[in-house]
């Protein structure tokens, strides 16, 4: 009677094997979760500014501002 | 001035205040990087998958060692650079003086015309409608907008602080001491802020207004004012 004898498992470094896996994995969650901020808030953000100041007009906004009554040294014509 | 309920920064108004928001953005960032790594493997030890039962760790030794220092330099060199911008010559148009009382600012305006005045805060029983409680007053410190102004902070009796969070601005008034920023409001409109060192019983009730207003403004405020 002839028997398959099966491959031998590995018996040594299991440990090393699992924290290497798993210590790989954790940096690929931590730089993920970066750069999800980074796309998701901060360079959004970073775009809204300079969006907002791209055709920016400082005296149309204070005229707007000054009709509102906004302003204590210039009050609305 | 904040929303209810607001957690971020109020938008930025000056140039400073836009790179510190940025900075913040940058190490909320590292720190969201740090805390997800630390929760991950706080979660893999408590569930049992990863344990430190080992005698020879040369390498992740190494990795954090190393990894740290990287990092903080990451936040150094940015934090670095902001902070000599707040501090670069710029050869300011205005001057201008707050002193810090009990409870209440006064602001000296004395480049061209000798121009001084108290600001109070409005009493919310005297508030106007669509007025904000607790940040108005009834004298604004008015500014030219897009021009550097230089601020000279002191106090009169106890530590103040002289705070506008927008333009990127928390100065503290000690009594016997001038410390000086610099302001560059980037567009006209209001700023509200509020005493930033506990003063006494009302440190919650001595707001700082600063109106940013184009020039031929200012000037016609200032002639009326100092008339």
């Amino acid at each position: 009677m002839s028997s398959a004898l099966l491959p031998k498992p590995q018996m040594r470094r299991l440990l090393a094997r699992r924290m290497k896996f798993h210590l790989f994995g954790a940096f690929l969650l931590s730089v993920g979760c970066a750069a999800l901020y980074k796309f998701g808030v901060a360079d959004p953000r970073k775009r809204a500014y300079a969006e907002f100041y791209k055709n920016y007009d400082p005296m149309k906004d204070f005229e707007a501002m000054r009709a509102a009554g906004v302003f204590e040294s210039a009050p609305p014509k | 001035m904040a929303n209810h309920l607001q957690l971020g920064f109020q938008d930025a108004s000056s140039p400073i205040m836009e790179e510190l928001v940025e900075f913040h953005d940058h190490a909320l960032m590292v720190a969201l990087a740090i805390c997800s790594l630390v929760l991950y493997l706080l979660t893999l030890m408590l569930t049992e998958k990863l344990s430190s039962n080992t005698v020879d760790a040369q390498e992740i030794e190494l990795i954090w060692t190393i990894l740290p220092a990287i990092v903080l330099i990451l936040l150094a060199l940015p934090s670095l650079q902001i902070l000599y911008m707040m501090d670069e010559i710029n050869e300011p148009d205005l001057t201008l003086k707050a002193i810090g009382h009990q409870w209440y600012w006064t602001y000296e305006y004395t480049d061209f015309k000798d121009l001084t005045f108290d600001s109070y805060m409005v009493p919310s029983t005297e508030l106007p409608l669509g007025h904000f409680r607790l940040l108005e007053v009834d004298h604004r410190v008015i500014i030219p907008m897009e021009s550097p102004i230089r601020i000279i902070v002191t106090a009169n009796d106890v530590l103040h602080s002289w705070a506008v969070p927008s333009l990127g601005v928390k100065t503290d008034a000690i009594p016997g001491r001038l410390n000086q920023t610099s302001i560059l409001t980037a567009r006209p409109g209001v700023y509200y802020g509020q005493c930033s060192e506990i003063c006494g019983a009302n440190h919650s009730y001595m707001p700082i207004v600063v109106e940013s207003t184009p020039l031929p403004h200012f000037e016609n405020w200032s002639s009326l004012l100092s008339s």
